[in-house]
């Protein structure tokens, strides 16, 4: 009985269903914070004592790189989960956050590679963190390979999903990676334990920014999965409700 | 300002475009995806009328 929640959740029909409801308000919240948290960081956050207006990157940067972790065990997670459990939209949730990831990994890059010129001198450097970043977007990369290498979609997911629990291993590499190596980028700015390293005029901001990214993947994870449930479920009876639906019944 | 304002507008442009993208291609491929569904279910309509209109005829 108290499983019912659990399998119901598994359900691709529920799940559209209930997401058709809750998306616009959902991205309506996430686009409010984003912009808030954009304006406030690149126009009203007072300039860097040392780095003047280029730290500014950090806004996208360190947002986009706790959503490439975070999202890399929302994968990982779905993939147990349908090794498990059997659950079709746990895999399909795992398909999703693939190229969600690979995207945001690659802003993280990207944006820390452009702030690097101005503030270390180069666009990149083989350090610790960076390449156990450039790791996580080849992983992301192979669990979307994954998907076309099989005929049986079936085969295919539980591929996918084993890489994606195997490269689990990567992520506490990429997090303790400033404090274990003697390495160019520089330590946590947010922590656990202690105050943040910054002044609270710029940190507010950041924080905003962060919630935002997450409400962004919310709504990308969820737009992604409900293109996937069409694209799997296209000759059940509720589906082609949703196109025809059948008059006079 | 300082002059690096062109890295941070570099930065943030490319960010948004790849975000946007990944909002708008979704929502692209739902509408293929429908819009595919709907010529199915027309092609299998038409296919059962024709065999039913055969059928008559015998």
């Amino acid at each position: 009985m108290s499983w019912q929640w659990f399998h119901r959740l598994g359900s691709p029909r529920w799940f559209y269903q209930t997401s058709t409801r809750w998306l616009p308000l959902l991205a309506l919240i996430a686009a409010a914070v984003l912009i808030t948290g954009l304006v406030w960081g690149l126009a009203v956050a007072p300039e860097d004592a040392k780095q003047g207006n280029s730290f500014r990157i950090i806004y996208i940067h360190v947002p986009a790189s706790f959503l490439a972790l975070a999202g890399y065990y929302i994968m990982a997670i779905a993939g147990a989960v349908g090794l498990i459990w059997k659950m079709k939209l746990s895999f399909m949730v795992m398909k999703s956050a693939a190229p969600i990831g690979a995207a945001l990994t690659f802003i993280a890059l990207f944006t820390g590679a452009i702030w690097g010129k101005p503030t270390w001198g180069t666009y990149w450097v083989w350090d610790a963190r960076i390449t156990s970043m450039l790791i996580l977007l080849f992983l992301y990369l192979g669990v979307m390979a994954l998907q076309y290498a099989y005929h049986s979609g079936d085969a295919a997911s539980k591929a996918g999903a084993i890489l994606a629990l195997v490269g689990t291993v990567n992520i506490p590499i990429i997090y303790k990676s400033v404090d274990w190596w003697y390495t160019l980028h520089q330590p946590a700015t947010i922590k656990f334990t202690s105050a943040p390293s910054m002044h609270i005029d710029m940190f507010l901001p950041l924080l905003v920014m962060i919630v935002g990214f997450y409400l962004f993947y919310a709504v990308a994870l969820i737009l992604h999965t409900r293109s996937e449930i069409l694209r799997r479920e296209r000759k059940t009876a509720w589906v082609r409700e949703l196109v025809e639906p059948r008059a006079g019944v | 300002m300082d002059g690096h304002g062109i890295y941070v507008w570099l930065a943030v442009s490319v960010s948004l475009v790849v975000l946007a993208w990944l909002v708008v291609a979704p929502l692209l491929s739902r509408r293929a995806l429908l819009k595919d569904i709907a010529r199915d279910i027309l092609r299998e309509r038409a296919r059962q009328s024709t065999a039913t209109h055969n059928q008559g005829e015998i």
